[in-house]
C-alpha cells in the first residue's frame, strides 16, 4: 500500500474515532442536557405569561396576582398545587357564573393555546413580584383602587335623607365591592359603566336587581348573588336609583400610589429632563415659567393619580400643555413615579432656578457609552478590505503584465 | 482498509447464473433450495480467501454495487483532490444525511400552527438526541448550499461546464436552485418568529414579478400572507415535491457524469495531454478516497452538531414583526439589492438575468482547448485575481455610496420610481460593467474565455460581498451599521 494511501486510512480512523468519541459525548451527556432543556422552557414560559399577564390578567388580578374586589387571588399555594387540567380548563374556557371569561381562541378568546399553557406554567412555578415589575414596566398597572373610604362627613349627611339608613349601607358595600370597577362616585372606569347616571338611574328596579345578582354576560360583571343577600342587592339597586341625591365625594377616590421599578423610574427621569425639566427646572424646583414640584406642600397634597391627570390632560389656561396627547399612559405613570421620589427630601420652600433649563442641547447629557472617539475597528476593517483589494488588483494586473505575449486565441 | 472493501463488494455482490462462477467458494445454488440454509447462509457471509493480484480484485469486485455508480476504472489523474475538492461527493453526502435526519425529524413533527413550534420545543426538552438530530440537519443544511455553490464554481473554474458537458451543467444549476427552494421551504417549519418573518419577507419578492407575480404568491402562500396553510404548502413542498425533483436530477446528474467521459481531465497550465490517461481501478484508489472523505466531514458535522445549536425564538407572532426582518441569509444578497434597487429590478430582473447567465454560460464559453485548467491559464488565474480584487472594491464603495451619497429618486424628482430606481442605476451598473469588459479586451487582450471569466468573478464576489453586508452590516431598519456596533433587534 502505498504512503499516501495509509495516510489517507489514519485520517480515516480517526475521523471514526471522533465520530465515535463524539456521540459517546452526546449520549453521556443527553439527560443533564434535556433537564437544562426543560429548566430553560419553563423559564422562557414564565417569562412570556409575566408580558401575557400584564396585557391580558393584571386588570382584574392585581399588579402581582393578589385579586381586585371580586376577582380572586392567584399568588398562593393552592393554585400553585393545582393540577394543570383544571387550570387550563379555567383559563380556556372561563368560569361560569363569574367574571371570568373564557380566553382560549377555541372560545371567542383572544389567546392560543400554547399561551394558555403558559400562564398556567406562570400559576405553578411564576414569580409574583417579578411579574409586578413586569405589569409596571411595561406600563399596565391597574390603578383602581381595591376598596374607598366612604367620607364621613358626607356619610352623616347621607343619613339624614329618607331611609338613610339602606343609602348609608350601599354606600358601604359599594366602597367595598363596586368602586374598583365602577369607580369614585360611581364615575365609571375602562373596566365598567358610570352608575350615577340618569340612564342607569332610571331604569326599572328589577332590571337592575337582575343584573347585579346574575351579572352580565361577556362583560366583566360578575353574578353577584352568591357574594351579597337580596338585602344587600337591593339597598344597591336603592343608591343607584337615588343616586342624584348624594351629595358628590361621598366615596372619594383613594390614593393609590403609582408602582414603580428600577426601569420605569430610570425612563421617567430622562423623560422629565426631556420634556419638563425646561420649565420645571432640572430638579423639579420650579422656573419663572412654571411652578416648583419638588416642594413639599405639593407633593404632600397632591396624590399620584392627580399628578397624572394634570400632566395628561394639561392646565387650561396656562401653558401646561395636555401631555397625554404626546406620550402613552405608561411614560406618563413614569414620570408621576420619578416626581414621587423627591417627597422625602423635599424642601418646605422650593428656591425656583433663574433662567431655567434651557434648551436640550444646552443641557449637561450622560456621555453616551458608545461615543468613545475614533473607532479603530471600523478603520482596521477598511483599511484591509482595500488592503486585500488592492493586493489582488495589483497581484493580477501585474502578473498579466509579466506572462509576457498573450496565447493566441484559439 | 481495501480488504473491507473486498468483503463489502462480496457480500453486496451479484452473481447472475449465466456467468462463470468466480474463483471463490461462493456457489450459483439458490438460497431457498438448500437443505442446510443456515450453514450456506454462514458461508455466504464468511468471505472467501481474498486474491492477492489487481486483476482477481477487479474481477471480485466488478459486480458490486457501487460500480452502478462508478466506471470501473477511472484515469488517474481525476483523483488529485485539488482537482475536485471532493464536492459533487460531499454534496451527494450530505442530501443523505438530511434525507435521514429528516425522516427521524418527520415523527415528530406536526405541520401546523402552532403545534409544530410546540413540536420544535418538545424536541429539544423531551426526545432524546431530538436536539442533535435537529442540528444536524440544520447544519448540514446550511453546509449544502456553500457546498453547492463550491461545487459550481469548481466546475466552472476547470471549465468543466463547457461541451460535452453542458446538459449536466444545466442539471446541476437547476439543483442549485431546488437546494435554495428546499433550505426556503424548510425554513419556515419550526414556526418561530426567525421563520415566520424570513418567510415574509422572502416570499414578498415573489409579488414583484409582472403578471404572474400576485396569484403565483398567494398560490404559494395558500392566501395572501404567510399562515398554517403556508406551512402545510411547505412542508408538503420540503418532504416530497422537491426531494422527488432532486433524487431524479441526481440521477440523471450522476448519469451525464459516466455518459460524459466521466470527470473532466486534470492538467496544469500548458501540459498536453496526449494518448490514452493511466487509468486505475475504482475500487479501492477512489472508494477508499470517498470514504474517508466522507468520515472526515461526518466528523465535522456531528461535534459542531453537538456543541452549537441551531437557532429558535419565540413562537411565530404575525402581530410582532422584528427590525429588522431578514430574509434566511443566502436570499441577503438580493434582500441587499431592494436597498439599491427598485424591488422590481432587484428581485425579478437582476436574479433572472443571473440564472438567465448560469443557463447560457455553457453554449456561450465554449472553447474547450483550456478544460481541465484551473482558471483557464497563467493569464487567466491573474485576471480571475484581478477581477476578484476590483469586485471588493467596486462593490463595498458602492454599497457605501449609495448608502450616503447617491439620490436617484432626488436628482430626478419627476421620474417614475421604476426609471429612477430601477432602470437608471441598472444602466449605471451595466456601463460599469461594459466599461470594464471593454477595457479588458483593449487593454489586457482578453479573448472571449477572459472576459467570461472576468465577468463571472466579478458578479459572484460582488453577490458575496452584498450578502456578507446583508448579514452582518445590516441593522435595525437596514441601516448600516458596524458588526461590533449592532444595536439589538427589537
Amino acid at each position: 500500500m502505498s504512503r499516501s494511501a495509509r495516510v489517507e486510512l489514519a485520517v480515516g480512523f480517526v475521523a471514526t474515532a471522533v465520530i465515535l468519541a463524539g456521540l459517546t459525548f452526546a449520549i453521556a451527556r443527553e439527560p443533564a442536557r434535556l433537564d437544562t432543556a426543560q429548566a430553560q422552557l419553563l423559564e422562557s414560559q414564565v417569562d412570556d405569561a409575566m408580558t401575557l399577564y400584564a396585557q391580558n390578567c393584571a386588570v382584574c388580578h392585581g399588579l402581582a396576582g393578589e385579586g381586585i374586589a371580586a376577582t380572586p387571588a392567584l399568588d398562593n399555594d393552592g393554585l400553585r398545587g393545582a393540577d394543570e387540567d383544571t387550570l387550563t380548563k379555567t383559563i380556556a374556557r372561563g368560569r361560569f357564573d363569574t367574571a371570568m371569561p373564557a380566553w382560549s381562541l377555541d372560545d371567542g378568546g383572544p389567546l392560543s393555546d400554547y399561551q394558555i399553557a403558559e400562564l398556567v406554567a406562570l400559576i405553578r412555578f411564576g414569580d409574583w413580584s417579578k411579574t409586578k415589575d413586569r405589569v409596571v414596566d411595561l406600563g399596565l398597572a391597574p390603578l383602581v383602587p381595591f376598596s374607598a373610604d366612604p367620607d364621613p362627613a358626607i356619610f352623616e349627611q347621607v343619613g339624614d335623607l329618607p331611609d338613610g339608613a339602606t343609602l348609608q349601607k350601599a354606600i358601604t358595600l359599594y366602597a367595598t365591592n363596586c368602586v374598583a370597577c365602577h369607580g369614585p362616585d360611581g364615575l365609571g372606569t375602562s373596566l365598567a359603566p358610570a352608575l350615577n347616571d340618569p340612564t342607569v338611574g332610571t331604569k326599572p328596579s328589577d332590571e337592575l336587581t337582575r343584573t347585579i345578582s346574575l351579572g352580565s354576560p361577556g362583560t366583566l360583571m360578575a353574578a353577584w348573588q352568591s357574594t351579597l343577600t337580596s338585602e344587600e342587592i337591593d339597598a344597591l339597586t336603592t343608591l343607584i336609583q337615588r343616586w342624584d341625591e348624594i351629595p358628590a365625594g361621598a366615596i372619594p377616590a383613594p390614593d393609590v400610589p403609582i408602582p414603580t421599578t428600577e426601569e420605569s423610574l430610570a425612563l421617567g427621569e430622562t423623560l422629565f429632563a426631556q420634556n419638563c425639566s425646561r420649565c420645571h427646572g432640572p430638579e423639579g424646583q420650579g422656573t419663572p415659567r412654571a411652578p416648583a414640584l419638588n416642594v413639599k406642600g405639593f407633593l404632600a397634597e397632591t396624590s399620584d393619580l392627580a399628578i397624572q391627570q394634570i400632566v395628561t390632560l394639561g392646565v387650561p389656561g396656562t401653558p401646561m400643555p395636555a401631555w397625554g396627547d404626546r406620550m402613552t399612559d405608561a411614560e406618563i405613570q413614569a414620570i408621576v413615579g420619578f416626581i414621587r421620589t423627591w417627597e422625602p427630601s423635599a424642601p418646605e420652600v422650593a428656591t425656583p432656578v433663574r433662567g431655567g433649563g434651557g434648551p436640550p442641547w444646552l443641557r449637561a447629557a450622560p456621555q453616551s457609552p458608545t461615543d468613545t472617539g475614533t473607532d479603530w475597528r471600523a478603520l482596521l476593517l477598511v483599511f484591509s478590505v482595500f488592503l486585500v483589494g488592492a493586493a489582488a488588483v495589483i497581484g493580477g494586473y501585474l502578473g498579466l503584465q509579466g506572462d509576457g505575449p498573450k496565447q493566441p486565441a484559439e | 482498509m481495501h480488504k473491507i472493501f473486498m468483503r463489502l463488494a462480496y457480500i453486496l455482490g451479484e452473481n447472475p447464473p449465466d456467468r462463470a462462477p468466480r474463483r471463490s467458494r461462493c456457489s450459483n445454488v439458490p438460497l431457498m433450495s438448500d437443505d442446510r440454509p443456515l450453514e450456506r447462509m454462514k458461508e455466504r457471509l464468511s468471505p472467501p480467501p481474498l486474491p492477492t493480484d489487481d486483476r482477481g480484485r477487479a474481477r471480485l469486485v466488478l459486480d458490486t454495487l457501487i460500480l452502478h455508480l462508478h466506471p470501473a476504472r477511472i484515469p488517474k489523474r481525476t483523483l488529485r483532490w485539488t482537482y475536485t475538492w471532493g464536492l459533487g461527493g460531499l454534496a451527494g453526502m450530505l442530501i443523505g444525511i438530511l434525507v435521514t435526519t429528516g425522516i427521524f425529524l418527520e415523527v415528530r413533527y406536526t405541520p401546523t400552527a402552532p403545534d409544530a413550534y410546540l413540536d420544535i420545543l418538545n424536541l429539544r426538552s423531551d426526545v432524546w438526541f431530538g436536539d442533535l438530530l435537529r442540528n444536524i440537519h440544520h447544519w448540514s443544511a446550511n453546509l449544502l448550499i456553500v457546498v453547492a455553490v463550491l461545487h459550481l464554481l469548481r466546475v466552472f473554474f476547470t471549465g468543466a461546464h463547457r461541451p460535452p458537458r453542458e446538459v449536466n451543467w444545466l442539471f446541476g444549476v437547476a439543483m442549485l436552485l431546488l437546494v435554495l427552494a428546499a433550505n426556503f421551504t424548510g425554513y419556515l417549519l419550526p414556526w418561530d418568529q426567525l421563520a415566520f418573518w424570513a418567510i415574509t419577507v422572502g416570499t414578498s419578492l415573489v409579488s414583484y414579478l409582472p403578471l404572474i407575480g400576485e396569484p403565483l404568491g398567494r398560490l404559494l402562500l395558500g392566501g395572501p400572507e404567510v399562515g398554517p396553510t403556508t406551512l402545510l404548502n411547505f412542508y408538503t413542498l420540503h418532504i416530497s415535491f422537491i426531494p422527488l425533483a432532486l433524487f431524479g436530477l441526481m440521477s440523471l446528474h450522476f448519469w451525464r457524469v459516466r455518459k460524459d467521459g466521466g470527470l473532466s481531465l486534470p492538467r496544469r497550465a500548458g501540459e498536453a495531454l496526449e494518448g490514452t490517461p493511466e487509468r486505475v481501478t475504482t475500487i479501492p484508489h477512489l472508494v477508499r478516497r470517498e470514504g474517508i472523505y466522507a468520515l472526515v466531514w461526518l466528523a465535522a458535522i456531528v461535534l459542531f452538531s453537538i456543541f452549537v445549536s441551531a437557532p429558535l425564538e419565540g413562537i411565530a407572532d404575525p402581530g410582532l414583526s422584528p427590525n429588522p426582518a431578514k430574509a434566511p441569509w443566502y436570499f441577503l444578497g438580493i434582500q441587499e439589492l431592494l436597498l439599491h434597487f427598485h424591488p422590481f429590478v432587484a428581485a425579478v430582473v437582476i436574479p433572472g438575468l443571473a440564472v438567465t447567465g448560469l443557463v447560457l454560460l455553457p453554449f456561450t464559453d465554449v472553447d474547450t482547448s483550456s478544460v481541465g485548467i484551473w482558471f483557464r491559464s497563467a493569464r487567466g488565474r491573474s485576471i480571475a485575481l484581478f477581477s476578484a480584487g476590483l469586485s471588493l472594491l467596486l462593490t463595498s464603495a458602492w454599497v457605501a455610496a449609495d448608502e450616503f451619497v447617491i439620490r436617484w429618486t432626488d436628482w430626478l424628482p419627476n421620474w417614475p420610481s421604476i426609471l429612477s430606481n430601477g432602470v437608471v442605476p441598472l444602466a449605471a451598473v451595466g456601463l460599469v460593467l461594459l466599461a470594464l469588459d471593454t477595457w479588458v479586451r483593449d487593454r489586457l487582450d482578453g479573448n472571449a474565455e477572459e472576459r467570461v471569466l472576468f465577468l463571472f468573478v466579478f458578479l459572484f464576489v460582488a453577490l458575496l460581498v452584498l450578502t456578507a453586508v446583508g448579514i452582518w452590516f445590516r441593522g435595525p431598519g437596514m441601516e448600516l451599521f458596524w458588526p461590533w456596533a449592532m444595536p439589538a433587534a427589537t
